[in-house]
């Protein structure tokens, strides 16, 4: 598998917009977007949870090329917390209830857009990682918070 | 220590960033190490294509991208299966 490229992100911003997929990027990938200097390995979304919003979501898989099996749409469908999908054009985690991010409803108001890309706030980008308490994220958090300290100093 | 756990290191002569700490704009970046503050201009003056490019790597991870599929009811399951099954140094553990 390749990296993930801009393209691929464009394809799943325009894919997802066609479909009124409502997602936002989160995690390291969403940092990237905001402008934090690092590196990852794919991308991830945070996704609304509800029935209408899954049925989007696996129609813009099928067409950005996911084979997905019925019991993994259903999976999609019902919006199991975590999918890791490594079975279509790029590596994707879909993620229904990030550790640290009461509802969606919430983060969907703070969200920031940076070229079309919905994208997840800074802060709860921060306060999840903080909450899922893995040693890379403890190791990254100190640099993504100076990070925070500078993107509000530079946004208008 | 895991993959850029070095590079942290190297930085740790930070002051210490709080949250709800009131400070001045001034303060603020100068509360940042002066390495990370270069890299956070560098990277703002590129534009968003060129910072992807620079951002997404794919190396292998053993046991992670063993599967085409997976998916877990909750997050908690999420992070047993991690610390039951990844190894130690790919960082995906809870501490």
């Amino acid at each position: 598998m390749a990296a993930f490229e801009y393209r691929q992100a464009e394809e799943i911003r325009d894919v997802f917009a066609l479909h009124g997929v409502r997602y936002l990027f989160i995690g390291k990938s969403g940092a990237i977007l905001l402008g934090y200097p690092d590196t990852t390995q794919d991308a991830d979304l945070f996704v609304e949870k509800s029935q209408l919003n899954g049925e989007r979501l696996a129609a813009a898989l099928h067409q950005l090329g996911f084979d997905l099996n019925t019991q993994q749409e259903a999976d999609v469908l019902r919006g199991r917390d975590f999918i890791q999908l490594k079975n279509g054009p790029f590596d994707l985690d879909l993620i229904f209830a990030p550790d640290g991010i009461e509802t969606f409803e919430h983060a969907w108001t703070r969200r920031i857009e940076i070229e079309g890309f919905p994208v997840c706030h800074l802060d709860q980008i921060i306060a999840s990682k903080e909450a899922a308490n893995r040693k890379k994220d403890r190791e990254s958090l100190e640099r993504l918070r100076a990070f925070r300290e500078y993107w509000r100093r530079q946004r208008p | 220590m895991t993959i850029g756990s070095a590079a942290v290191a190297h930085n740790r002569r930070h002051v210490g960033l709080k949250v709800g700490k009131t400070m001045s704009n001034d303060e603020t970046l100068e509360a940042i190490p002066a390495d990370w503050l270069a890299e956070f201009e560098a990277a703002a003056r590129r534009p968003l294509k060129l910072r992807m490019k620079y951002a997404f790597i794919h190396t292998y991870k053993p046991v992670l991208d063993d599967a085409p599929y997976r998916s877990f009811e909750t997050m908690a399951e999420y992070r047993k299966w991690c610390n039951e099954n990844l190894p130690d140094w790919l960082g995906y553990g809870s501490i």
